[in-house]
């Protein structure tokens, strides 16, 4: 069963012309130009029921703004969608009820009160009974592990726990599709790794369809079995994120500040390049289709003394460079099948 | 629970974490009961030289203490008046719309009760920091059934407020700015509202130009009728206000509707 189909969606707008200077500005207060601005030229995407998409580009690619169609907050400016069976800028009060949102950096929760005030308001906006509702919000409050902030300000909670409770909100309904909107942006890695086993238990258990962008190649990797790049409004390349993760996540980067007086091994492990980014510091890239980061970690642990190690994944305008370059070939939404 | 008391749970809720959340606002409600203080210290001396130098007990028909007392009320309205506007404004500005229009609850049903929950919290306060003064200068307010017709018009009176601001921040879906019209809506609620002073005082041109005017609805009928009750003019007040408020609510609708499909939701 499909949880979303998307056919030919175009969103343009209208964007006011400011050219500089006094003259300019007063010219433009009496005889405003206009330029249109295409934010999504013509997707084409369909999604099955359970499946957890990630949905990715570069900042201005398109990504919430077709979010926001599919949420039924902005009328597209032609093409269709249908959204669990319905249309979501026509009907999107119905559509309400059966899907969940969670813009990562817009909050839900109201910030004066504590999460339990909004968990409340939830329930009586979604029409759940009340035994329904309490036990649904015990059962996400142990599962989320909220206990302890269910009764605190959410000004006084950190962006982690803050998040742990927009996301458990958004689950509260029961979504059947849950839009997640760069759930993770700002958070630490152990928050992010909790929140993403989080999202990964409700789809296993509840078979709640997740669409999720982000810039973290990680949340992808880790929560997606399927990767959609889009870029300038299109979308560029649509394949399961295994390949994604074979022809284009191939490389990580490590870097290493030394101790005083060490150096790097005369010889380094094949797939490893290095470049010095500063005193005793230094930048690894490594090829992971050559060497196991495991084997290349434990090839610098044995010979030098390492002060201080973190792990990146790469940028994830490298990853669309990458998918632009080529390196990865994933099927056109146009001739693909989901 | 059927669809109708779903519904009543539902914007009944909204309404009470309105109120859980304003009551947080404390130095807020501080400094506007500190100002009317200011505003009605400075009314009080100025409506006594005005008595004095008339030579009269009443003008058109108010006496001192009732002037004083509806300047209490209509300010106490004023005051409790959230700013629609900049909220709808900032909302779409910084793309929070987006978490308004994701739910199963009408936009503008959502904040009528939000509205209506911190107006109604805000005139308590209000009206107890304004009785703090008129009391102590005026006396008591013994104005009998007066305390039932002020209740029985201001449910109208925000509701026409609100429908009249609303009107106005939906513009902030099309329109980049919509400060400039709230404040001509301000000025004249002001003025032809009656908040100043009650319409039988203007001149008689002016006074007919605003009984055809929606702006009365708001401060001069509840403040009128708490400080003169007269049962006959009550029922006509409540259906003018009520009228203005239907009116005014097919207005709104048709600007959301055409502005939802303009709107554009900024940010990520």
């Amino acid at each position: 069963m499909l949880a979303l189909e998307v056919e030919g969606l175009v969103k343009t707008f209208r964007v006011k012309r400011k050219p500089e200077g006094f003259k300019a500005s007063v010219r433009s207060l009496l005889r405003p130009e206009w330029t249109e601005k295409t934010a999504v030229a013509g997707i084409r995407l369909k999604a099955e029921a359970g499946e957890t998409l990630a949905f990715l580009g570069p900042n201005g690619a398109g990504k919430s703004t077709t979010i926001k169609m599919l949420t039924g907050i902005l009328h597209p400016s032609s093409g269709h969608a249908r959204v669990l069976g319905m249309v979501p800028w026509k009907e999107r009060a119905a559509l309400a009820f059966r899907i969940g949102a969670v813009f990562g950096q817009k909050s839900q929760l109201w910030y004066h009160l504590p999460p339990a005030d909004t968990f409340e308001l939830l329930s009586r906006m979604y029409e759940l009974g009340r035994a329904d509702y309490l036990r649904r919000r015990d059962e996400l409050v142990e599962r989320f592990e909220l206990g302890p902030y269910m009764q605190t300000p959410v000004r006084k909670l950190s962006l982690g726990e803050r998040m742990r409770c927009e996301i458990a909100a958004a689950f509260l309904h029961r979504p059947d599709l849950l839009f997640l909107d760069e759930p993770t942006i700002g958070l630490d890695v152990i928050v992010k790794r909790r929140i993403r086993e989080l999202i990964a238990e409700r789809n296993r258990e509840e078979g709640t369809t997740v669409f999720l962008t982000s810039h973290d190649p990680s949340d992808i990797e880790q929560l997606c079995r399927r990767a959609v790049v889009i870029h300038h409004g299109t979308v560029i390349f649509d394949a399961p994120v295994e390949r994604l993760k074979r022809e284009v996540l191939t490389c990580k980067t490590v870097r290493l500040k030394l101790r005083d007086g060490a150096r790097l091994p005369k010889k380094l492990p094949d797939g490893v390049r290095a470049a010095e980014a500063g005193p005793s510091a230094w930048r690894l890239s490594v090829d992971t289709t050559t060497a196991s980061i495991e084997d290349v970690l434990a090839a610098f642990v044995g010979h030098c003394a390492i002060e201080d190690m973190t792990i990146e994944d790469p940028p994830m305008e490298d990853v669309i460079r990458a998918v632009y370059e080529g390196k990865a070939e994933g099927r056109p939404a146009e001739e693909g099948t989901v | 629970m059927t669809p109708a008391l779903a519904k009543w749970h539902k914007y009944r809720a909204v309404g009470i974490i309105a109120v859980k959340q304003q009551l947080h606002y404390r130095v807020d409600f501080i400094v506007r009961a500190l100002f009317l203080l200011l505003i009605l210290f400075i009314f009080i001396h100025l409506w006594r030289a005005a008595y004095a130098s008339s030579g009269s007990e009443t003008i058109e028909g108010f006496a001192l203490n009732q002037i004083i007392w509806y300047l209490v009320f209509a300010e106490a309205v004023t005051m409790a008046c959230p700013q629609l506007c900049v909220r709808i404004e900032e909302e779409v500005k910084q793309g929070e719309v987006a978490v308004r229009l994701i739910r199963p609850i009408a936009y503008n049903g959502f904040h009528y009760m939000t509205y209506l929950a911190e107006a109604g919290l805000r005139f308590i306060v209000q009206l107890a920091a304004g009785s703090a003064i008129a009391w102590a200068y005026m006396g008591p307010p013994l104005f009998g059934w007066g305390w039932a017709g002020l209740a029985a018009l201001l449910p109208g009176a925000f509701t026409v407020a609100f429908l009249l601001n609303l009107a106005v921040a939906l513009l902030a879906f099309c329109v980049e700015e919509t400060r400039g019209m709230e404040f001509v809506l301000q000025k004249l609620n002001f003025t032809v509202g009656g908040m100043l002073l009650p319409l039988e005082l203007m001149p008689d041109w002016l006074e007919r130009v605003c009984g055809w005017l929606p702006f009365q609805a708001v401060l001069y009928f509840p403040a009128r009728m708490g400080v003169a009750f007269d049962g006959g003019r009550l029922a006509a007040f409540l259906l003018t206000q009520w009228g203005w408020a239907a009116a005014l609510a097919v207005l709104c609708a048709f600007i959301y509707r055409r502005g939802v499909r303009k709107l554009n939701v900024n940010g990520g």
